[in-house]
């Protein structure tokens, strides 16, 4: 044990020698953290302040209606423009689409038959196809919103029974019993417009139906909530990938200098060695996360559930990527091919694991691929402890399978290094 | 009893044959020299001697011990490697410190060995700086040692003296002068013949991983080295050439005016008895034999080739 310390606090020692580690361990890990943080915080709110531009030529009050709606919704900044600078603004990515509404928009709501063209057209930046296609949900949720507010409106509702059954009559295409089953259900809604009393009426025109309000999966916590809280285990997972994607090299550099022969001719094992630098580097990944812990607890407010819980899955997280990386530091010959390996294998499984791209945006095929990737694992069991509220049942196959892991790559990384050796 | 002994060594690297059937035996306090050129095969002897490399066929014994490649029998081995095997970004007393530690040793013997190795090393004082800052004599110096830290019984030496200045080549050459009379086994490798021949008590010749002879340097001389020139420029020419070339055990003995000239392969025989003649002489030159001579000789080819 003495000697496995000596190792790694020589590797400490040797590592902040030079105060530009001291930034690219402890510095850049936090930075891309908090970057990460930022950016899921916002993800997880939505594309919150999505730049619209509305051309309204319709000009009519239910187009100004529904301009005023898209204007009041949250997650949308809209920019009221003529059609030809609304369309060069998206061409330019000056924002996400244009929204035109076309001339007889607002009639469109009064039509009961309407065959016309459409009356709402879109026309989206071909790079931000997610944000078109939450902004056509925005669109249909605004659409439903402005029916339901002329349809409060009683005295609107009995003159449009009157145009229906106009426009029933003088349509021409319907069989005459059709024509009598459509006037005997205007009459009858005209009878009950006229009969319902107030409150009645506004009582039954609610729109639960679409009132969607959001389930928390979070299990009772009694402190606040933030959005980081949702986002730290992935902010954390970038942070112990930075980190030991810099203890990656320090085998082959100490290889090239003629340091690591020293190592091995001295009454020590090559599994000796690599656990030395594994621990050096557990030892920073762990300051590291206690760093971003501390930064997360005084500034974003994030509340860990089960601290207990949050170390253990942190933990087991760290020493299977730190296996991992003394595996990757055996495989190359130079710090160059070190590095780049071990770079090249940690993004591939942040993609595959959703420390990029949230796993629920990915196809069916891709989330079942992600089950192999250890950064998936790693946040689940970070998760498990900080909002998920896993047992300790529950956080076994996380932790058990980073553990299982870690010590294969480790094995595998003695096994390379004596292989390269003897 | 040898110290080390080393049987049948072989090594292949592909269808290179490193080492091909090395064979030697050195006693406690012996330094013994093993000489070739580049690519003789020294270096992967020395590694396999301390368990880096596994022969494909051979033993190593050390200490009794065999097999290298286990970290327990290591322990009595002390190794400079020819490359400067330290940590630049640490101090001279922390680099030391951490192969004291890596060597076993803790608390106050971790403390005296490392103030003692600095003192070797000629570095006491500058024990505090960063290797970065010193010149190639000093970290080599450091790099011997740190060899030295758990006063081993067995110390390998590989080429311990590349690169380095006459002041810290002569500290180098003392110190290890100095654990042979402490009873220390070394084992050096160079491919300088003024080093073997000063340092040595045998040497064994290298070459394309055989070994070609074992012995002293003398008596490797003697049996390769060819014969030495001696020219002396007398003051009173002998009488009796043919029973003064029996007397020096001459060979080709002329004289040209004054000056005597003859070949032995006995300089130091010849000179003798040249003395004892009570032939006095005003100048005197010896070409001697040499290493070189005895690569040379054995090979076909010069050391540095």
């Amino acid at each position: 044990m003495a000697k496995l310390m000596a190792l790694a606090g020589k590797d400490l020692r040797v590592l902040f020698a030079d105060k530009g580690n001291v930034f690219w361990v402890f510095g850049f890990p936090t930075l891309f953290a908090l970057l990460f943080g930022a950016i899921y915080a916002g993800a997880e709110k939505g594309p919150s302040g999505l730049e619209v531009a509305v051309v309204d030529e319709d000009q009519s009050e239910l187009s100004g209606l529904y301009v005023t709606h898209l204007q009041s919704e949250a997650a949308l900044k809209v920019l009221a423009l003529d059609r030809e600078p609304a369309l060069t603004r998206v061409r330019k990515g000056q924002v996400a689409a244009a929204v035109v509404l076309r001339p007889g928009f607002g009639e469109g709501f009064s039509t009961f038959f309407d065959a016309n063209d459409p009356k709402l057209q879109i026309a989206s930046d071909p790079g931000r196809k997610m944000e078109a296609a939450y902004l056509e949900g925005l669109l249909a949720k605004t659409q439903f919103e402005v029916l339901t507010q002329r349809f409060r409106d009683r005295q609107w509702m009995r003159g449009q029974m009157d145009t229906w059954r106009s426009q029933i009559k003088s349509t021409g295409g319907l069989l005459a019993a059709d024509t009598n089953v459509y006037l005997r259900l205007f009459d009858s809604l005209d009878s009950f417009l006229q009969d319902v009393n107030d409150r009645t009426y506004a009582g039954g025109l609610g729109n639960g139906m679409l009132n969607v309000a959001r389930l928390d999966v979070q299990r009772e916590y009694r402190g606040p909530r933030t959005p980081f809280q949702i986002t730290f285990p992935q902010a954390i997972l970038w942070a112990i990938l930075s980190c030991a994607a810099t203890f990656a090299i320090s085998i082959v550099r100490e290889r090239t200098t003629g340091t690591y022969q020293r190592l091995c001719v001295g009454p020590i094992s090559q599994a000796h060695i690599l656990a030395g630098k594994g621990l050096a580097c557990l030892a920073t990944c762990v300051v590291v996360i206690a760093l971003l812990i501390l930064l997360g607890r005084l500034i974003f407010r994030v509340p860990i559930e089960s601290p207990l819980l949050f170390a253990a899955g942190a933990l087991c997280t760290c020493l299977c990527f730190v296996g991992l990386m003394m595996l990757v530091s055996t495989l190359g010959k130079t710090e160059q091919s070190v590095g780049g390996a071990a770079w090249a294998s940690l993004m591939v499984m942040a993609m595959l694991g959703g420390a990029m791209v949230p796993l629920a945006f990915m196809p069916g095929s891709m989330r079942s691929i992600s089950h192999i990737s250890p950064v998936k694992w790693g946040i689940l069991a970070m998760e498990g402890g900080i909002w998920r509220h896993f047992s300790p049942a529950e956080m076994l196959l996380p932790c058990g399978l980073l553990l299982v892991l870690a010590v294969a790559f480790f094995a595998l990384g003695v096994l390379m290094l004596r292989r390269a050796q003897l | 009893m040898a110290t080390i002994v080393v049987e049948q060594l072989c090594k292949r690297f592909g269808e290179v044959v490193a080492v091909d059937g090395v064979s030697f035996a050195i006693g406690r306090g012996e330094i013994f020299g093993l000489l070739g050129p580049n690519g003789a095969g020294k270096t992967t002897t020395i590694n396999m001697l301390c368990g880096l490399l596994r022969p494909d066929g051979g033993t190593v014994t050390l200490d009794g011990r065999t097999d290298p490649t286990h970290p327990a029998v290591r322990a009595v081995l002390g190794v400079a490697p020819q490359s400067i095997a330290l940590y630049d970004e640490l101090t001279a007393q922390g680099n030391l410190e951490f192969f004291g530690r890596i060597a076993g040793l803790a608390g106050r013997r971790l403390k005296e060995r490392v103030a003692a190795c600095l003192d070797i090393a000629g570095l006491a004082q500058r024990r505090k700086d960063r290797l970065s800052t010193f010149s190639g004599g000093m970290k080599r110096r450091l790099n011997l040692a740190g060899a030295l830290l758990h006063e081993p019984a067995i110390l390998l030496f590989d080429e311990p003296t590349a690169g380095v200045d006459p002041q810290s080549r002569n500290l180098i050459f003392d110190t290890i002068l100095r654990l042979k009379a402490e009873g220390r086994t070394i084992l050096y490798t160079t491919h300088y013949m003024e080093e073997a021949q000063r340092l040595c008590d045998r040497v064994a010749i290298l070459d394309h991983g055989k070994i070609l002879d074992i012995d002293t340097i003398e008596n490797l001389i003697g049996r390769h080295g060819g014969v030495s020139h001696v020219e002396a420029e007398l003051s009173q020419v002998p009488d009796d050439l043919p029973a003064l070339a029996a007397r020096l055990a001459a060979e080709g003995l002329g004289l040209e005016g004054n000056t005597l000239r003859f070949q032995t392969r006995e300089p130091a025989r010849s000179l003798a008895a040249l003395n004892q003649c009570e032939l006095h002489y005003r100048a005197l030159k010896v070409d001697t034999a040499n290493l070189e001579d005895v690569f040379l000789n054995l090979t076909g080819r010069r050391l540095r080739d």
